[in-house]
């Protein structure tokens, strides 16, 4: 089991004794290798579920176990070491960072672990090959498409080789052509065995992943497999 | 659990990229710093620069001389009107040192006022004249710099005759004879004939003071063509050469005593006389400079803590522009530590870049200031040391709080941020 989630909660203080409970017991289990979309309306609790799993934040109560690892009551620190060991984030509005090449984008995360120099030269050049990106790798991203920048991103979430990739709205930026191509591109990642959880509203793009997880009122409504 | 880590060099490069990409900002960023640092270079390079000429001039008085003379260090207006009061020192007092202080090698009299100096159709007004013992020119080291210009010193024949000699400053030589030779050429002094027997070498101004331009006579000759229209402020002046540095002390002491007794002087009075050395001379030079090195250290520092704060500012600002930067890195695995030496870095660079360029100026306005007035200028290696780290603490100081600042956001929120 590479994901082990039992009776998640979040509440979210809003000051003057008011209360949001955004997850009110979640319990969820993924597989390695899964395709699986977190769908739901806004307020449904996905995006709380999204930052929990992808250990941007930690829950009030309830426990999430990562690939072998209790990670629901870490630290910051080591919250980030996880993040970068095992996540890769690939953002609805990519944020690559404007100054620097897709290049120096993609080796982003291995600077944070400390791969020497050389190393993370070649392991962002593979990530860029494994994106088809090989001939814009020294672009910056405003004369990058915006197809090829969600490329960028995705090479930069593949590029530390981790357990989960974690795509929060990846098309919602796109027009349905060139998102119709990125959902390609995580069809094929996903058939080479990565673990891929897509986090959005719109059901075409749910329809590309295994697995639906339906959430309403912070709480799962519906958990279905596509028939194979 | 393992641990992440960031080598720092990177964390150099990334500051250096982000400084980079706004260079205009970080230019008008480290204005105050560069003034700062510049200010420190400058002043510190033209007191030491003084510092050491004044030392060098004193150098000349030698460790062994020392000055007697009716008004002594004057610091304050009631020095000057108790010194008012006091008898001139006069020429039996002289002879009563020269017979009576063992200690001393040579006891020489100076005396001095300014009368015009004419030859031919020019002339000077206002020139400086001493009347001098011939022993003076050894006590002062005049010897040497006559030996290194024209002619001869003054001689004790000439002093005990009442020849009418001269020793000219190569500035009234310059004037008068710009083709010939000066040696043997007649003078009107003070509307006396004198005839020029040496010129010493140039010596250039002396803290406003011009060297070069004064003429020196015997002092037998000054008695009996000047001294009648005294002055109260034109005493005689007495430069005392003891046998030897140890025996210093021992020779002041002897002409305090003898001076004491002939100008009754009560037991628990003070002198009624001053007495110097050229260390004494140096100690008060130094105690002003540092009372002005004081002032200065307050006003750069003024001028620090406004660049600091500059630097702070600029950083906060940085900080909250690239919030969804920090988010990334955040997401991305990067640690308080990784962003809060990315953006201290950054402000550290700027501070310090602030400083070089600081330093730079700073030699550069000290040269300039000493190639185009008479104030001389010494680079001092601990004043460029000092810069560095004080602008490398001011980076320090005022890039911890916006560090700490970025280094605390949360990477939800950051990510979130428009």
């Amino acid at each position: 089991m590479l994901i082990h989630i039992r009776n998640l909660w979040k509440t979210y203080d809003m000051g003057q004794a008011v209360q949001v409970q955004a997850l009110r017991g979640v319990d969820l289990d993924i597989e390695r290798g899964e395709y699986l979309a977190i769908m739901g309306p806004s307020g449904s609790g996905k995006s709380t579920l999204m930052n929990l799993v992808g250990c941007l934040d930690t829950p009030t109560e309830g426990t999430y176990e990562l690939n072998g690892r209790m990670v629901s009551q870490l630290s910051d620190d080591e919250l980030a070491y996880i993040r970068n060991k095992e996540i890769g984030f690939v953002f609805q509005t990519f944020n690559l960072l404007a100054r620097a090449t897709a290049l120096h984008n993609v080796e982003l995360p291995l600077i944070y672990n400390g791969t020497p120099a050389s190393e993370r030269k070649k392991k962002a050049q593979q990530a860029l090959a494994a994106v088809d990106l090989t001939d814009r790798s020294h672009h910056k991203p405003n004369e990058l498409s915006g197809g090829q920048r969600q490329r960028v991103a995705i090479a930069r979430a593949l590029v530390n080789s981790p357990s989960i990739i974690l795509a929060d709205e990846p098309t919602g930026n796109l027009d349905s052509a060139t998102g119709a191509e990125i959902m390609q591109l995580f069809d094929r990642l996903s058939k080479q065995g990565h673990t891929i959880i897509l986090v959005t509203h719109e059901h075409d793009i749910a329809a590309y992943a295994e697995r639906s997880v339906h959430l309403r009122d912070g709480k799962i409504e519906k958990d279905e497999r596509r028939a194979a | 659990m393992g641990k992440l880590k960031t080598p720092i060099w990177e964390s150099v490069k990334i500051s250096l990229s982000s400084l980079r990409a706004n260079k205009l900002r970080s230019i008008l960023t480290l204005i105050g710093v560069i003034i700062g640092v510049t200010s420190i270079i400058t002043m510190v390079s033209l007191i030491s620069g003084f510092n050491k000429l004044v030392a060098d001039q004193l150098a000349t008085l030698g460790s062994t001389t020392f000055i007697v003379e009716k008004f002594g260090i004057i610091l304050s207006d009631d020095d000057w009107f108790d010194a008012m009061k006091r008898k001139d020192l006069t020429l039996a007092d002289y002879q009563a040192i020269a017979a009576g202080c063992s200690e001393c090698e040579e006891v020489a009299i100076q005396k001095a006022s300014n009368r015009k100096v004419k030859y031919g159709r020019e002339h000077f007004s206002r020139v400086p004249i001493v009347g001098i013992t011939p022993n003076y020119m050894k006590v002062v080291a005049l010897d040497d710099i006559v030996d290194k210009g024209q002619g001869r010193v003054i001689t004790e024949f000439e002093n005990d005759h009442r020849r009418q000699v001269a020793i000219l400053g190569p500035e009234l030589v310059d004037k008068f004879f710009p083709m010939l030779d000066p040696i043997g050429k007649k003078v009107r002094i003070g509307g006396i004939d004198f005839t020029v027997v040496g010129v010493p070498k140039k010596r250039g101004s002396f803290l406003g003071d011009n060297q070069d331009r004064f003429a020196a006579i015997p002092f037998s000759v000054y008695q009996k063509y000047f001294s009648n229209k005294l002055e109260p402020w034109e005493g005689l002046q007495f430069y005392i050469k003891a046998k030897d540095y140890p025996s210093m002390e021992k020779a002041q002491d002897q002409v305090r005593a003898i001076l004491r007794a002939r100008r009754h002087v009560p037991y628990h009075d003070k002198d009624d006389f001053g007495m110097y050395t050229a260390e004494t001379l140096m100690d008060l030079f130094k105690k002003v400079t540092t009372g002005i090195s004081f002032t200065l250290v307050g006003i750069v520092s003024i001028s620090l803590l406004v660049g600091g704060i500059v630097i702070m500012n600029i950083m906060l600002v940085s900080v909250t522009e690239r919030t969804r930067e920090v988010g990334v890195r955040k997401a991305l695995g990067a640690r308080r530590r990784s962003i809060l030496l990315q953006f201290l870095i950054e402000a550290v660079t700027l501070a310090v870049a602030g400083g070089t360029a600081g330093i730079l100026l700073g030699v550069l306005l000290a040269k300039v200031i000493s190639w185009t007035t008479p104030i001389p200028a010494a680079i001092e290696p601990w004043s460029i040391i000092a810069g560095l780290l004080v602008s490398t603490g001011v980076g320090v100081f005022f890039g911890v709080f916006p560090a700490a600042k970025a280094a605390r956001l949360d990477p939800i929120e950051a990510l979130r941020y428009e």
